[in-house]
């Protein structure tokens, strides 16, 4: 696979999961914590999608998401609580707050 | 709530492993199905699951013969007089959990939890058809269910509280990590790992890479343990096709897997189970 592919195919993997967690933490449905524990004890996922998006930068997910937006639509348009924090200047662990308080 | 009995209804793979579980922490536990030889084939899935924990060292033979002690496989309702919680695992069709509910709600004490194993159906809809709603949650164990730690505990529109703690407990008690979900289809897990399998076939039909081409690439960058078609396989194509509708029809087309998976549960081609699915299977 080109490096270019592959860049997108990880992307687009990551950044779907990142979004369904998001939509189901900005529904109510489950607490950030328990949405990372589900995916890592239930998927075996390496780290929770919440804390990877603050591990990743929350202002480098915001940016990859417009990037996928503009080229696949809506599916990938930043969540709310992304946008919000972004805004606010928490970009996850290297601001000390994000989805979760470092 | 103490937790005295455990019952668990339906005695296939998923209700095998639940109550093998359930022993294991030494907990008291009626399996219970209407069909002797289910109850049969149950019996000798847990004494080989138990067999091979004696065989690695993990567990006496007395030991396990204890844990064996503790299950009773019954057809008979009234072995489920005393039970403190019900846990349900019958096939996936609504009317036939209602009917199962129906039974629990009139055999089983009045403040006796009825939990349900489903993984896609209302909670709200089975407790409706009790007279103890408040007292009715999901409890959604992962395949297998003797090996895979997590449990959802969901909250229909009218659980209680401490029916939630209890089950969440138990959980704890049998050695799994419970995560507290409010009722939504899929809920958190299968949710998830839906949304990222349907992009993931996306990609593979716009750009004609190989179901292992992908799955390699995935592993390598140490995203996912198991690349999305080598899961799908496992699992089975009819039920992961039947997930995706189930939530497109909710959420909308980003569930939405493309063309290759219903085409090959069409050419019946499920997976592992039949020996073809993305991937080949030896059979022998």
């Amino acid at each position: 696979m080109e490096a270019e592919r592959e860049q997108e195919l990880i992307d687009r993997f990551t950044l779907a999961t990142f979004m369904e967690a998001a939509r189901l933490y900005e529904e109510g449905v489950a607490s950030p914590q328990a949405i990372d524990i589900a995916m890592r004890a239930g998927a075996g996922l390496p780290a929770g999608p919440l804390a990877w998006a603050d591990q990743t930068g929350l202002d480098v997910v915001y940016q990859k998401l417009a990037d996928l937006e503009s080229r696949f639509g809506a599916r990938f348009a930043p969540p709310a609580s992304l946008s919000a924090r972004v805004e606010h200047g928490q970009l996850g662990i290297k601001s000390g707050a994000g989805y979760f308080n470092y | 709530m103490y937790v005295k009995k455990v019952a668990v209804i339906g005695a296939g793979t998923m209700g095998a492993d639940i109550a093998y579980t359930v022993a294991m922490a030494n907990i008291p536990v009626v399996l219970r199905d209407v069909d002797e030889k289910a109850l049969e084939r149950a019996k000798s899935h847990i004494q080989k699951l138990l067999d091979g924990r004696v065989a690695k060292g993990r567990l006496s033979g007395p030991d396990a013969a204890q844990r064996m002690s503790r299950i009773v496989f019954s057809a008979d309702a009234s072995a489920l007089k005393d039970v403190s919680v019900a846990i349900e695992a019958v096939p996936e069709k609504m009317a036939l959990k209602q009917k199962v509910f129906q039974e629990l709600d009139r055999l089983l004490p009045p403040l006796a939890i009825l939990a349900t194993n489903t993984s896609a159906l209302s909670v709200t809809e089975m407790a409706s058809v009790t007279s103890r709603p408040t007292r009715v949650a999901g409890m959604h164990f992962f395949y297998p269910a003797h090996m895979m730690k997590l449990v959802e505990i969901i909250a229909g529109e009218q659980t209680d509280k401490d029916v939630l703690d209890t089950l969440s407990r138990l959980s704890e008690e049998i050695r799994k990590i419970p995560v507290a979900v409010k009722e939504c289809p899929g809920f958190v897990v299968n949710r998830v790992l839906t949304a990222s399998m349907a992009e993931v076939m996306r990609f593979k039909v716009e750009y004609g890479y190989s179901a292992e081409e992908i799955d390699q690439t995935i592993v390598k960058h140490h995203v996912a343990p198991l690349g999305p078609f080598v899961l799908a396989d496992a699992l089975g194509l009819d039920i992961a096709w039947d997930v995706a509708e189930t939530l497109q029809a909710a959420y909308g087309d980003r569930f939405d897997p493309g063309p290759e998976l219903p085409a090959l549960v069409a050419a019946h081609h499920l997976g592992v189970k039949t020996g073809q699915g993305f991937y080949p299977y030896s059979r022998s």
